[in-house]
């Protein structure tokens, strides 16, 4: 069974949106309702100054502090270890918002349900690739199976040593080149 | 013929299978994937996928859309064309909302006497326009009648062919307000409007205000970084740290448009201390012994005092160039302070082109390349035959004869109108009115007019001032003539009915133009539609039109290139540091410097504007979803330095307002250590005057509104950015 991930490349993205709204698409979402939420963070004085941006969104963890409080078992973990909710089970509490540290939860207004980024999981598989990877024009965004050492997301996150947003926190699946 | 897909019936017998043929490359597991996709949004029908070309910026990537039951679901990139490579990007993906946006034009508009508008269906609309042109031809004229457009692949033929048939030359690009200086400057040294850079084997790149991160083409985007990835040297000269900043190893902070003094003293370095590529020079320039006696003054303590660039980091980025090269040149830019910002923009493209001869890099592996073009062959069908040349030069060409002729400066059209003298304005995917010159005086120039007529999607600020609107159907829903594509390798694209009409009562370009010309009297001329017409010129290039519908883009016979000198199609065969031309127009024939023409005084600003990945123009301000990424980001935000910031006790998010001598407006600042003090930094998208576009409304404020009406000698462009301004912080 593949374990499915993704590596971010901050050192590739110059934020042009394009995964926030290929995902929106894909996803059905409203213009102000999204899946990818971006950070800029600027560091040093002027003229020695570097702007990274960098994109976040459900983090796919191992340990998935959202699925844990959940208290209908709507938000699970497949085989697979992609984070997904059923819709049918989501009562709207929010928990899931309060638990997330990345933030990554948002109440989809068309349906009540709290979404977040599936890795656009459809018939018991994830996007080939997800819009979001689809479509980045820098191929800053790499997604693929964690546990195959050949597939392109283990060989890119070998490359540039890329780690987790928070160190190993949650386990999460999304790995960051900074 | 095919039946509604759902869950349940999507695998089921012939609806699937037929399905399936007409979605082209979709496999069935993609195609399957999508019928879910789209189902779990409420969305049902048939699915299908058809290519286009996008018209978010005039890259016009090959794109392929996924509809659902006619209306679009996703976008991707098409894999063939070479600027998409694959991939769209967020302005891309944005613009396509455009189609279901609730502010589009429903129908042919006039302007009642009140100033209100009122709808009328397209025959009275064509009639009474084609009567009015009339009158204005048989009292003044033909050549008192011009049109200005955004060039797009149907659009930029038929804006021609209607005036020149009407008898009119008057036929103008966006030019002025884009990268004209730079296509009509590289036009007079090396013969061509534009050159690229070769990524792949370059060791040293140097960019003058250009951002391909902003400004973004794909591939462009993709080349910059892999070209850091494999250790090229990228240096950006911007008073602003861009977003391509994460590729670049260098930035050197300018003061605004001093650029050119940043570039003679480049040149200074590489001829004083002998690196420059004598073989190159010997054999492939003319005037370089005029261009090197003018250039022994342009020393780098003497561009230091200008440009505020050290005079050490001038000498050091000169040998470095001449070290990597001939792998090593000044990237060809576009707009900004290389395209028509300001007062030495020409020359400023000029002197950044001399860089390239200078080390020889031109045609060299890793260089500046020159590469062709491929275009449509002779049409034998008389259809298609050319109305006759009109007699009359275009309004402009006298004053402004370095404007590159296939652009042309649409700001003499709104001189002409201004004089009295221009009595018929067409305006064609173009907000001309807002984007192009100081729209206070637009405003008084269409007001002076006998007929505006504007031929958009949206009610801009252009439309809101015509005398008829008329409604064109956006891209994703026309057929258009094909666009070819040069390069190392040459292609063909075309835009298809990709998705179902979404207004009955807008027309695409061709059956626009042809009303128009029918009413007008010189209908013979347009006997056909744009399918008849690409049919005949794909046929030329051996395409099929039902291969184009299709794939959507189509690689044509391999041109083979070749690296090597390239032949210069100027007057003498070779680059030109020196050239004729340019002194009949009135200024320096050899290139050299040229001071901006506004410089701010104490406790003034610099101004620059620029770019933002998600906006093209003022067309994409509107749009539900791009709007609503403005808004979430504070992307209207006038950016100020963080020395600045303090010493005027302002914070981001704070409100400041901004004043030149032509307006004062207020918007929120962002406070950054981005931006080089004394300068302040616009994205030229926002500051909406058009009610009717309700979230751009009002949003933001515009650079326009700020600049003075000029234009830049010898190439008529607008000078975007030759204003000081003064910032002060506005107590809540």
């Amino acid at each position: 069974m593949a374990r499915y991930g993704m590596l971010i490349n901050t050192k590739k993205c110059v934020g042009c949106f394009a995964c926030r709204l290929a995902c929106q698409a894909k996803n059905h979402l409203e213009p102000t309702e999204a899946f990818i939420k971006f950070h800029e963070l600027e560091t040093g004085e002027f003229p020695n100054v570097y702007n990274e941006i960098v994109p976040t969104q459900c983090q796919h963890c191992e340990d998935a502090p959202c699925a844990a409080v959940c208290p209908t078992h709507a938000t699970y973990i497949t085989d697979s270890g992609v984070v997904l909710v059923d819709p049918e089970k989501c009562i709207g509490c929010k928990y899931c918002m309060a638990a997330c540290p990345y933030g990554a939860r948002i109440v989809q207004e068309s349906t009540g349900v709290v979404e977040k980024c599936r890795f656009c999981y459809e018939n018991g598989e994830p996007g080939n690739p997800p819009a979001c990877v689809g479509t980045c024009i820098s191929g800053a965004r790499v997604f693929g199976d964690l546990d195959d050492p050949e597939s392109d997301v283990s060989q890119a996150i070998a490359k540039y040593h890329a780690q987790p947003l928070a160190s190993n926190l949650t386990e999460s699946k999304i790995y960051y080149v900074r | 013929m095919f039946e509604d897909v759902s869950r349940r019936t999507f695998l089921k017998g012939t609806a699937a299978t037929a399905a399936l043929a007409a979605a082209g490359s979709l496999s069935l597991g993609a195609w399957r994937d999508q019928a879910q996709a789209a189902e779990a949004g409420g969305m049902s029908g048939e699915v299908r996928q058809a290519p286009s070309l996008c018209n978010g910026c005039s890259s016009k990537c090959g794109l392929v859309a996924t509809t659902v039951g006619g209306k679009l679901y996703t976008l991707k990139g098409n894999e063939t064309h070479p600027y998409s490579k694959g991939r769209i990007c967020g302005r891309g993906h944005g613009l396509a909302q455009m189609a279901y946006s609730d502010e589009r034009v429903t129908q042919p508009l006039r302007r009642k006497d009140n100033g209100e508008f009122e709808p009328i269906d397209w025959d009275t609309a064509f009639k009474e326009i084609g009567e009015k042109v009339k009158g204005i031809v048989a009292k003044s004229g033909p050549e008192s009648l011009a049109i200005i457009q955004d060039p797009r692949p149907s659009g930029k033929y038929y804006s021609k062919r209607f005036m020149n048939a009407l008898g009119s030359p008057n036929v103008y690009a966006h030019s002025s307000s884009c990268n004209l200086s730079k296509e009509s400057a590289y036009m007079q040294t090396m013969g061509a409007s534009n050159y690229s850079t070769d990524f792949g084997n370059a060791k040293m790149v140097m960019f003058i205000g250009r951002s391909y991160g902003d400004g973004i083409r794909p591939s462009s985007v993709q080349s910059l970084a892999s070209a850091k990835e494999a250790g090229t040297r990228i240096v950006s000269v911007d008073p602003r740290l861009n977003n391509s900043g994460i590729f670049s190893s260098d930035w050197v902070p300018i003061n605004p448009g001093t650029d050119l003094a940043f570039i003679m003293a480049l040149c200074n370095v590489l001829i004083e201390e002998d690196l420059y590529d004598h073989e190159f020079v010997e054999q492939n320039t003319v005037g370089f012994d005029e261009f090197a006696a003018q250039a022994q003054e342009y020393t780098p303590e003497w561009a230091a005092k200008i440009t505020d660039v050290p005079a050490e980091r001038i000498q050091e980025l000169a040998r470095a160039l001449a070290k990597a090269a001939p792998a090593a040149s000044i990237e060809s830019g576009w707009r900004a302070v290389i395209g028509c910002s300001y007062q030495n923009s020409f020359e400023t493209a000029r002197a950044a082109s001399a860089v390239n001869a200078l080390l020889g890099s031109y045609g060299a592996k890793g260089g500046a390349l020159l590469t062709s073009s491929p275009s449509a062959g002779k049409l034998t069908d008389a259809r298609f035959a050319d109305p006759a040349k009109p007699e009359a030069k275009r309004v402009g060409n006298k004053e402004y004869p370095l404007a590159l002729d296939s652009a042309g400066t649409n700001l003499a059209a709104l001189k002409a109108a201004l004089d009295g003298s221009m009595k018929g304005l067409f305006f064609y995917n173009s907000n001309a009115a807002k984007g192009y010159a100081q729209p206070k005086t637009w405003t008084e120039a269409l007001q002076k007019t006998d007929l505006v007529v504007t031929i958009d999607v949206q009610m801009s600020e252009t439309a809101l001032q015509s005398d008829y609107v008329l409604p064109e159907v956006t891209y994703l829903e026309r057929l258009e003539l094909p666009e070819f594509i040069g390069g190392k390798k040459h292609f063909v694209g075309m835009r298809t009915a990709a998705i179902d009409k979404v207004l009955p009562d807008a027309k695409t370009c061709d059956e626009i133009f042809n009303g128009l010309a029918e009413a007008c009297g010189v209908g013979e001329y347009f006997q056909f539609t744009a399918e008849d017409l690409a049919t005949a010129q794909l046929a030329t290039v051996g395409v099929d039109i039902d291969v184009m519908k299709k794939d959507g883009v189509v690689e044509l016979p391999d041109p083979n290139f070749k690296y090597g000198v390239p032949k210069f199609k100027t007057p003498s065969g070779k680059f030109e540091f020196s050239t004729e031309a340019v002194g009949a127009a009135g200024l320096n024939p050899v290139i050299g410097y040229i001071p901006r023409k506004v410089t701010p005084k104490d406790g003034e600003f610099y101004i620059v504007g620029g770019k933002q990945g998600i906006h093209s123009h003022t067309m994409t301000q509107n749009i539900e979803c791009l709007n609503a990424i403005s808004r979430e980001y504070h992307m209207e935000r006038l950016w100020i330095s963080a020395q600045d910031a303090e010493k005027l006790g302002v914070q981001t998010g704070d409100t400041v307002e901004v004043a030149s001598s032509e307006h004062t407006g207020q918007v929120e600042a962002r406070v950054t250590q981005r931006l080089k003090p004394g300068v302040v930094f616009l994205p030229t998208h926002y500051g909406g005057d058009s009610p009717v576009q309700t979230r751009a409304y009002q949003y933001g404020i515009a650079l326009t509104d700020f600049i003075p009406f000029d234009m830049e000698p010898g190439t008529g462009s607008m000078m975007s950015q030759e204003v000081a301004v003064t910032v002060k912080k506005v107590e809540a």
